[in-house]
Formats: C-alpha cells, structure tokens, sequence
C-alpha cells in the first residue's frame, strides 16, 4: 500500500443524500494525486486547534484527483460540524490513505460478503467500484446493509444498476424497522445472512456497529468460517 | 531490560492505550521505527527514538480511534489528544 502524505484539497461539492447522510466531494490541491486501496481511510484536521477525524473513502480509487466521503451528521459532532460549515472552494488538510481494511489477495476466498450497517456502507462502495469497475473481479460478491427505514436508504440505485450490471453482485438490504409493503429483507444482518444460503469459501468483511461485528462474527463462525476468512473495520 | 513503554527518549514520549486500539495499524505506517502490532494485532512502542517528534506526533494524529497519546516530556504536557 502506499504510504500515507500530507494533503491539501478543496471543496467541491456535496450531496445531501438524506436528513442524516450527506456525500462530500473533494479535490485534490497539494499533492494533486491521491492513490488509495478500496477501504482505507482519510484523517481530516477538523479545528484549528487540530482535532483531527478518520472518514473512509467512499469513492473508487480509479479516481486519483480527487475523493468522496459519506458522513452520518447524527450525532453532529466536531467532525460533521466543520464538515457542513465548509465553503465550496475552501481547503482542508488530511492525512491519506491510512487504515488496512482491504480486500485481501487470497484466492481462497472465492466470494466476497460484504456486510455494513449504516454509515459502515462507505468503504463498501469503493471496494464495489474497485472490484467490480477497475478489477473486474469475477466472484460472487454480495452486499448486506443494515438500516432502519427505506426512507433512510442511499446508493440503492447505484448498488441495483451495478447488481444488473455485474451478474456476479448481489445487493441485499435490510430493513430493522421495515414498512409493511417492504418486500426483502427484515430485521438485522445477521438474519439476512442465515437466510441467504452461504457458499463455502465467503471471505467476510465488516464494517459497522461494534454489536454488529460480533454478532456477525459469532454467527458465521458458528457455521465453520475461520477467523482469517473475517475482516472488519471497527472504528464506526 | 527497559521497557519501551516507559522509556523516555526525546521531546515526545508516546503511549499506546491498548484497550482503544483496533489495529488500523495506521501508526505502524506512519512510524515504523517506533510503533509495531503485537501478537493479537495490538499496537505497541518498540521504541521511543525510531523516528522524530513530527512523525510521532503524525502518528498518533492518524489514529481513528486516538489511542495513542503523545506527551512532552520537557512541559510534562500532553500533547496529542487535544
């Protein structure tokens, strides 16, 4: 992997994806090339006094000029409070690529299960990007999201154009506190795993809640899964 | 034999806190010469001259988790986390 640089980088733009969520859209200014593995992560300095916060990268590392992140602006904390009152145009100061949460080269794992709960989706769809867009990764790839409500659903089109796309990925969402008319998926990760039928050979990886990350843990660990074949990002 | 957890060697003396630690491993990257991951994927301090204060300091800013704390052992002050 790349070792991490000091860069400066712009502003340009942001989507407001729901009332929680929102997508930043940065570029580049010094260095003007960022080249990052699908997963790692950005340290952003968010005061002056140099409080710093660690985002993942959401976007695909096919792009080099520039970056996205997701932020959970629930809780409105330090981070997600110098976040939305930047100005298109100013600069901020990060620390990049950081963190080892990576697809791994094991040809062992011959499928891939993907499995966030809320904001934990964003290393996902720059691994999606990566393995589906730039690698062109054949494996069955799926990709279990936990949330609440549809209402508080983002990217779902983007993951269903890449599910009709790609034969080979699959995109799961699950509802905790599901509509009546909501026709997937209900209740926790963890039952959406159990009820989809899990190959041999999944190579797991994790990025949300903590309770999350055990209790998948323990569930495909039950089934025979060896620890090696369970990666996860802890710092949601 | 010292423990290089104590040790104090230069102006910025680093701790890792272990139970905060979640092995980003993104001090390890950044300060090889002083940070390392034990046995269960843990961050420790190896040493406390393996690099210079600046990278010190760079390397425990970059945790996501702010498990390393950065004093100054000339102030006595903490220096990271703010």
């Amino acid at each position: 992997m790349n070792p991490p640089k000091q860069y400066r980088a712009k502003l340009e733009d942001k989507q407001q994806l729901n009332e929680r969520f929102v997508q930043y859209y940065f570029e580049l200014v010094e260095p003007n090339e960022l080249v990052f593995s699908a997963g790692q992560y950005a340290s952003l300095k968010v005061s002056e006094k140099g409080e710093r916060r660690s985002y993942s990268i959401c976007s695909s590392p096919a792009v080099s000029h520039g970056f996205e992140l997701l932020i959970d602006h629930q809780p409105a904390g330090v981070g997600c409070t110098y976040l939305e009152n930047l100005q298109f145009g100013q600069e901020i100061e990060l620390l990049a690529p950081l963190g080892i949460f990576t697809i791994v080269a094991d040809e062992a794992e011959t499928s891939l299960a993907l499995v966030a709960t809320g904001s934990g989706i964003a290393p996902f769809r720059s691994m999606l990007l990566e393995r589906l867009q730039v690698v062109k990764d054949t494996r069955p790839i799926t990709l279990y999201w936990g949330m609440r409500h549809a209402n508080t659903l983002f990217w779902e089109d983007e993951f269903e154009e890449l599910a009709q796309s790609f034969p080979n990925f699959s995109f799961h969402p699950v509802l905790s506190q599901a509509e009546q008319a909501w026709p997937l998926c209900r209740g926790r990760v963890t039952d959406c795993l159990n009820t989809h039928e899990q190959a041999a050979g999944v190579g797991y990886y994790l990025c949300g809640s903590t309770k999350m990350i055990t209790d998948v843990s323990q569930t495909v660990l039950a089934k025979g899964v060896t620890e090696q074949r369970i990666h996860h990002e802890k710092f949601y | 034999m010292a423990d290089p957890q104590v040790k104090q060697i230069g102006k910025y003396k680093v701790e890792v806190i272990r139970e905060k630690c979640i092995s980003a491993a993104s001090c390890v990257v950044i300060a090889p010469g002083v940070f390392d991951l034990d046995a269960e994927q843990i961050a420790r301090v190896i040493s406390q001259d393996g690099n210079d204060d600046e990278t010190k300091l760079l390397a425990a800013q970059s945790c996501p988790t702010m498990a390393v704390i950065v004093t100054d052992t000339e102030s006595g002050k903490q220096v990271w986390p703010l």
